[in-house]
């Protein structure tokens, strides 16, 4: 792998890099609120969209009336998605204050502030009781915590016995990862923290957690990808405003989202559900570790 | 290879219909086969035997776009009533299921031409049928379409030749003055190749250039045209770029003629100045024609596979959206933005095929861009005009371009590919919705591919042609 000619050292060390290194470095929701990520991503915060979100709670058992936690709920759209169209009771979690203050407007505002709370916290150290949620649900966020064994222990903590916690992340080969995407820059992406897809099942296994589920879904990882390539170039062509600080850089960040394409089509870079159940009694988490497949 | 089974068809029957038969043009029942990953049409005339043709290259790609199927809006006015049933009772009568996107009036029979391809069958000298349509009578006849349509999209004048009728700028600019979106002038170009003072005269009306553009080669010209023409669109390119008349090229394509010269025909499109679009129609057997073989004519998923295999770095099939306003088989379209440089086809900025699909029984997050998005893919639409543009401004705010740049938005660039029928491939279900109506001098309004395969072409014409002798006597 040749790092020498790498066509995206103009995107490392300029505007993005310095986001990146900044107060942003790490918190995918804020990176995210960003008006030019907003704009790129055209308001989808993950892969495959409403669709993808409703197979991952159909995959953690979630219906009318689940207490469900969403870790890192960013600006509230998965939860609000749940309350509205599963009728699920749902609390997001999430570190910024001023995520939390919007989700609570736009909850209030779709006239759901009956079924959906806010609150801030740590993935780290959950405010909230053990064996208090029907359902655990954390998209395209676990990537990015810095302590992951430690989140998915509060996850599986706060998950009553026989409930479901369902991870949506990106997945990598990481031994393959090209290396223009091991940088700060990928980090936009969420691909240089991102883990392989056993990387994840053993942090819900050694978290006593059984496995009844993976799904593969590169395929929207892909479209994601494909969207952003277009807008780039789009802003490009049109010098849209809120792209126009950046504008040195977007020759980089086309070539960046190419890079990732290409990763995806080889099938290094990809995107996954996958579910796992606590346990019905409590100690049976130690032995589930042996039997990973376990329904 | 597997040795077929000789107890398994080779076809799967997808649906009934009724056709014409291209003889007698009876009505008779027809089916609809995917065979071979394509879609053909078969029918039987109890007199003149069975007839097939291919309707749609890739059965696939035909099946998909079924959900683009957007449900009719009803014309303001009727002009017939259902006597022996589609499609032997045109103008509009109750049985339609859409209104009229785009209205055509052809003026006049006389053409500067005579090309081997003409479903018009127009020419140059004395035809003993032919007719010119009065100023008066181009007037009663957009009355009777702004009756019909309340607020009319767009009008086409064509012909024959309509550049050469003496009175043409007067009825353009009548049509202007009814408040028509889009007036558009469909011409071989040799009027405004030659005539200094025709495109200053177009742009001052405020007219669109629908420029009869068939390709680069001199075989091409030859046997489609009869002549060599590129020296003529060259020159009316040119005097329409600087007189400030916006232009879409319109491309007769042929299988094995030109459609080697698709890609190299949006890639001039694209670079001129003058040009906004491109609409491919792959040539109906209808009127004058070459000698065709019917499964194998070219269909639109031919034309978008041409496209882009000849210009992969810039399309891929599914930027190609089926338009929901006729039928979805009928017309695909794309809409792409240019700097000179890149090229970015609009569905890959915004989920287009997700707004236009009416089966999926779903939440759309917003019918506003839905509303904008049925403007833009519409038989009403060109790219770059100012219709056009205000309504990709209403999608450039749904993907949340500034306002500033919304004028930039405007200027995409279209593609279009549409495959009238003939009496070969005709379906009645899709006559049913077409949208693309011929307005005749008694003020009926005519599906277009029902005019050029049913037989009204000659009934209008010979009626005209009579009356017009009656006038000389």
């Amino acid at each position: 792998m040749s790092a020498s000619s790498d066509p995206l050292a103009g995107l490392l060390e300029g505007e993005f890099a310095g986001l990146l290194e900044g107060e942003f470095a790490g918190c995918c929701a804020e990176l995210y609120e960003l008006p030019a990520v907003s704009w790129l991503l055209d308001g989808q915060l993950h892969p495959g969209g409403r669709e993808l979100t409703l197979r991952a709670a159909q995959l953690a058992g979630i219906t009318e009336g689940s207490r469900v936690l969403d870790v890192a709920s960013g600006a509230g759209t998965t939860a609000l998605l749940l309350a509205g169209e599963l009728r699920a009771r749902v609390v997001g979690v999430e570190r910024g204050a001023e995520a939390v203050a919007r989700g609570r407007g736009t909850a209030a505002g779709a006239g759901l502030d009956g079924a959906v709370s806010f609150t801030t916290g740590d993935a780290a150290s959950l405010p909230f009781a053990d064996e208090s949620m029907d359902a655990v649900v954390c998209e395209c966020s676990l990537c990015l915590f810095e302590d992951k064994p430690t989140a998915v222990r509060e996850m599986a903590r706060v998950l009553r016995p026989g409930g479901s916690v369902v991870i949506a992340d990106v997945t990598v080969q990481a031994n393959a990862l090209p290396v223009a995407l091991r940088g700060a820059a990928a980090r936009i992406a969420c691909i240089a923290d991102a883990l392989p897809l056993e990387g994840y099942e053993r942090l819900l296994r050694d978290a006593g957690l059984q496995l009844h589920r993976t799904e593969r879904h590169g395929d929207a990882l892909a479209a994601l990808a494909d969207r952003v390539e277009a807008r780039l170039r789009a802003a490009r062509i049109l010098r849209v405003p809120v792209l126009e600080p950046f504008r040195s850089e977007l020759d980089a960040a086309i070539e960046l989202a190419r890079v990732t394409q290409r990763a995806i089509c080889d099938g290094i870079v990809g995107y996954a559900l996958i579910a796992a159940r606590r346990p019905a009694t409590s100690e049976g988490g130690r032995s589930s570790a042996a039997a990973p497949a376990a329904a | 290879m597997a040795i077929p089974d000789p107890q398994t068809r080779d076809e799967i029957l997808l649906e009934l219909t009724r056709s014409i038969c291209p003889v007698c043009r009876t009505s008779v029942d027809a089916e609809l086969n995917a065979r071979a990953g394509s879609v053909f049409l078969r029918k039987r005339c109890a007199e003149h035997g069975q007839f097939e043709a291919l309707v749609y290259g890739d059965a696939d790609r035909y099946l998909q776009i079924q959900r683009n199927n957007k449900p009719g809006d009803r014309p303001k006015q009727l002009q017939t009533e259902m006597v022996e049933g589609c499609p032997h009772d045109c103008g509009i009568c109750p049985e339609h299921r859409q209104h009229s996107c785009l209205g055509i009036i052809e003026v006049n029979t006389g053409c500067n031409l005579d090309c081997p391809v003409c479903f018009a069958e127009a020419g140059t000298g004395h035809q003993h049928d032919g007719f010119s349509l009065t100023l008066e009578q181009v007037e009663t006849m957009l009355d009777a379409f702004v009756a019909a349509e309340g607020e009319p999209e767009a009008v086409q004048l064509s012909g024959g030749e309509p550049s050469i009728h003496p009175q043409i700028l007067e009825m353009l600019a009548a049509a202007k003055r009814r408040g028509i979106r889009l007036v558009m002038l469909n011409t071989n170009g040799i009027r405004l190749a030659r005539d200094p003072r025709f495109a200053p005269a177009l742009a001052e009306i405020g007219v669109h250039v629908y420029l009869q553009f068939d390709g680069f080669e001199d075989a091409t010209h030859l046997t489609i045209r009869g002549r060599r023409l590129q020296d003529e669109k060259r020159r009316a390119l040119e005097r329409c770029a600087q007189a400030g008349v916006s232009v879409s090229l319109a491309a007769a394509i042929e299988r094995g003629v030109n459609e080697h010269e698709i890609g190299a025909i949006v890639r001039h499109g694209v670079e001129h100045p003058a040009v906004n679009g491109v609409f491919f129609q792959p040539v109906t057997h209808s009127g004058r024609h070459l000698d065709f073989d019917p499964l194998q004519r070219l269909t639109n998923s031919d034309v978008i596979g041409a496209v882009c295999e000849q210009l992969p770095q810039w399309f891929r099939e599914d930027d190609f959206i089926a338009v929901p306003c006729c039928s979805p088989t009928c017309r695909s379209a794309t809409y792409a933005l240019y700097d000179g440089d890149d090229l970015v086809p609009l569905p890959r900025l915004v989920d287009v095929e997700d707004y236009l699909d009416y089966v999926t029984n779903r939440a759309l997050p917003d019918l506003d861009i839905r509303h904008a998005l049925e403007g833009l893919f519409s038989a009403s639409a060109a790219g770059g005009t100012e219709a056009t543009g205000e309504r990709l401004e209403c999608v450039a705010c749904g993907v949340a371009l500034p306002p500033e740049l919304q004028e930039v938005a405007a200027k995409g660039f279209m593609v279009v590919t549409q495959d009238f029928q003939d009496s070969w491939t005709l379906d009645v279900r899709k006559l049913m919705k077409c949208c693309v109506s011929e307005i005749v001098p008694d003020g009926r309004l005519i599906p277009f591919c029902a005019y050029n395969s049913v037989g009204y072409r000659e009934q209008v014409r010979a009626q005209q042609s009579a009356a017009q002798r009656a006038d000389l006597r």
